[in-house]
């Protein structure tokens, strides 16, 4: 004890760091305790389910890779995927691309915020709103064929929702009334930060409008673009609610995406295993697809500067 | 030392609140979430879809589940693994004393007031009375209780389905037996002949039936007047009213291409081949056999003859029929609640009528009854008491009760019916031949295979049913291959 008390004064700085160490784990522990618990607990069940043949009720059996074998030769399993990928491909392309468009439109305008605002304002609806919505307008005495009959134009005859892929791609439309605004927010903030300098040099340059934009705002943009199309490929690879708002993933199964096919394997046909098969694989492709985006951005963006 | 001790005592001091607020987490879940508010605006919002199965409870509908609260934590002891109340039937044999309120839980979200005016009948017969837990998303209701069993909550009192998805859990020996209230219900006739068969596993009997259903034609009085059509009583007679309301720009029946996209196949096959129909639900008939196939091609013919609506249309099958946008709806007789709530006046403006047989050959009148069961946890808190509820509620007090109070028909042949248009369909009782619905008779794994195959047929009828049977007979195949 004596010792361990003379030898006290020389290592206490160590201690000290040491001890701000400890308790430093110490705050952290009920974080990181949380995210074992509802993060990373159900992940590992998930994936060890995806193993089992299992009800819900009673005892899960082991079947090793039977669920992964079955699912990729599931004619719905593919259905799913492809229109995963129209989500995907119309995500990138609609909100985003009009998001874009919206905010190069309204930057530098006197009042441009009042401009963006009417398209913002949808954002603060929920999904399943937003499907519920559109599903008035859509459905087949709903008021857009009305409309149209009213004009006399053509499309009158279109059944939006159950003529597939046609039905997603207007579900696709109803998430880019949502989600357009606050992508032309975010890209109006990029707009804003960019500086003055190069824009000013350029414009005596002589560029405007397309070359502008093509080689002054597009690439100092590009760290905002990154984000924006990061975001939307892993919301458009989950998408969910406004397909099940509107159409159920019907007529049958042909709108489903693979968030809920994965949904109606588990509770709706009690396969919980093969559900959980569709959660991997829906984990490890969204995982994958927006690391290798973003790899690539971030090292081409590196190289650039 | 010293140091690991502290740190160990910062980290215990940090845990105690994360393990307190998982653990409320997990009792949240297993007890539900207290908005019961967010059920009806969603049902309403979401249309036909919603509004017929938060009616019915069939199949999910909308997202949005609601959820009356619901706290016990600690077991009463009462009646823990015994099987049979014993009760007797009647209702003086029922009281039993419970914990509290009974843990009720069900996906007829919509008809919470309905059972919760019951505590008042119940709490004078019993002493007893149910706390409202009420989903209006089938599938997610479905995985709620699934899950309620893994906990030591076991569900006390709760609404399911028969057929396949009840032998799942009686299976799995989570049901508790009902044999003698079954036997006393019988003895007092307070059930039907052959319900019964809808409730027993080897023998045994589960569940109560918590109601019954026939499916019957609802239709507009004033458009069948208005064209001088009269209630058709052979399937010749049938298809000269819908000729006649397609010549004269009416739709004549409703349809869905979901939840309910099977009911015309059922109607036809059953009234064209009843044997065929009922082997469908045992394996002894193939999907691809002729009698199917000829169904099945009827019901293109049908559709062909513009027959259906357009199953885009997603308005209410009640306002469709009150504003005459169809002039008939085949519907099980909980439709004539959705009627009265959009103020259609029983027998006045609208009627019913047993579907006649498609096939002349079928002499009886086939009728589909469905029914969903009232079941008790094995194991759950109050399981005697809930039991002793159950066998209060087949009585023909609660029934009568009941059935004032749905409007609808009452499983107990004690029961009057009120409701003139119901009354009127069931003089027929007598001479209909019951048969199980397509989707009890049906094993799961062939139902999510068919299902919504025949969504796709509604919305998109192809002359050639042969690929859609085939790859139904397939599952079909798989299933009664397993068994």
């Amino acid at each position: 004890m004596a010792v361990a008390l003379a030898a006290r004064p020389a290592a206490r700085p160590k201690r000290a760091d040491d001890r701000y160490g400890w308790q430093a784990k110490g705050f952290a522990a009920p974080a990181l305790v949380l995210v074992a618990i509802v993060l990373y607990l159900p992940f590992l069940w998930t994936g060890y389910l995806s193993f089992t043949k299992y009800t819900g009720v009673g005892a899960a059996t082991w079947v090793g890779l039977d669920n992964y074998r079955d699912m990729f030769g599931n004619p719905d399993l593919i259905n799913a995927a492809v229109n995963t990928l129209y989500w995907v491909v119309g995500t990138i392309a609609l909100p985003v691309g009009l998001g874009l468009a919206i905010a190069l439109l309204s930057h530098g305008l006197k009042g441009s915020f009042w401009y963006r605002l009417p398209f913002l304002l949808p954002y603060a609806i929920s999904g399943v709103a937003v499907g519920i919505i559109w599903t008035f307008i859509l459905q087949t005495d709903g008021a857009l064929t009305e409309a149209l009959q009213t004009l006399h134009l053509p499309g009158q005859d279109l059944r939006w929702l159950l003529d597939s892929p046609l039905n997603t791609w207007v579900m696709i439309i109803a998430t880019t009334w949502q989600g357009a605004g606050v992508n032309a927010l975010l890209f109006g903030i990029g707009l804003a930060s960019i500086p003055h300098g190069p824009v000013e040099a350029a414009r005596i340059d002589g560029a405007s409008g397309w070359s502008m934009f093509r080689h002054i705002y597009w690439p100092m943009l590009r760290p905002l673009t990154t984000v924006v199309v990061g975001l939307a490929i892993v919301g458009s690879l989950k998408t969910f609610d406004v397909v099940w708002a509107m159409t159920k993933g019907g007529p049958g199964k042909q709108s489903e995406t693979l968030a809920l096919r994965m949904w109606k394997a588990t509770f709706q046909e009690n396969q919980w295993g093969t559900g959980a098969a569709i959660a991997v694989f829906l984990t490890v492709i969204t995982v994958l697809a927006a690391g290798l985006y973003l790899r690539r951005q971030l090292s081409e963006s590196k190289s650039v500067v | 030392m010293k140091k690991s001790r502290r740190f160990a005592t910062i980290l215990a001091a940090a845990l105690v609140p994360v393990l307190a607020a998982t653990a409320c987490g997990s009792s949240d879940s297993g007890s539900g979430a207290s908005t019961p508010a967010a059920t009806s605006s969603a049902e309403t919002a979401a249309g036909s879809d919603t509004a017929t199965s938060a009616a019915t409870g069939e199949s999910p509908a909308d997202t949005s589940s609601a959820a009356a609260s619901s706290e016990p934590a600690e077991s009463s002891g009462a009646g823990e693994g015994s099987t049979s109340a014993g009760s007797g039937g009647a209702a003086p044999d029922c009281k039993v004393p419970a914990s509290g309120p009974l843990q009720f839980a069900t996906d007829k979200a919509a008809w919470q007031p309905d059972f919760e005016s019951m505590n008042d009948k119940s709490t004078a017969d019993c002493g007893l009375s149910i706390n409202f837990t009420g989903y209006s998303d089938a599938a997610q209701y479905d995985a709620f209780i699934k899950q309620g069993f893994q906990t030591n909550q076991k569900p006390t009192l709760f609404t399911w389905h028969t057929g396949d998805q009840l032998k799942e859990l009686v299976d799995q020996g989570l049901i508790s037996e009902t044999t003698d209230l079954w036997k006393a219900a019988e003895a007092n006739g307070d059930v039907p002949a052959g319900l019964i068969d809808n409730y027993t596993y080897d023998g045994k009997q589960y569940c109560v039936p918590l109601l019954v259903a026939y499916w019957g034609m609802y239709y507009n009085k004033k458009i069948f007047a208005d064209n001088n059509l009269q209630v058709p009583t052979t399937w010749a007679d049938f298809v000269k009213v819908a000729d006649t309301l397609v010549a004269k720009g009416i739709v004549p029946l409703h349809q869905m291409n979901i939840i309910f996209e099977f009911v015309w196949f059922q109607a036809l096959l059953v009234g064209s081949n009843p044997e065929a129909y009922v082997g469908l639900g045992t394996g002894k008939t193939k999907y691809t056999d002729p009698a199917v196939v000829d169904a099945v091609k009827a019901w293109y013919e049908m559709a062909n003859k513009k027959y259906f609506i357009d199953p885009g249309v997603q308005t209410d099958p009640q306002t469709l029929l009150k504003t005459g946008k169809v002039a008939m709806a085949y519907f099980g007789t909980f439709f004539t609640g959705q009627l009265t709530s959009v103020g259609m006046k029983s027998n006045e403006d609208y009627g019913i009528f047993a579907l006649p047989n498609f096939s002349p050959d079928v002499k009886k009148q086939q009728m589909v009854l469905e029914t969903g069961p009232l079941c008790v946890g094995k194991g759950s808190q109050d399981e005697q008491a809930a039991l002793a509820y159950s066998a209060w509620w087949m009585g023909q007090d609660a029934q009568q009760a009941w059935s004032d109070k749905r409007g609808d028909v009452s499983f107990n042949p004690k029961v009057t019916v009120k409701d003139p248009a119901l009354a009127e369909f069931l003089k027929g009782q007598g001479d209909w031949e019951i048969q199980k619905r397509w989707l009890e008779a049906t094993p799961n794994p062939i139902y999510t295979v068919a299902s919504p195959a025949f969504g796709e047929f509604v919305t998109n009828p192809v002359a050639d049913p042969m690929p859609m049977l085939t790859k139904i007979q397939e599952a079909a195949d798989k299933y009664w291959a397993g068994k």
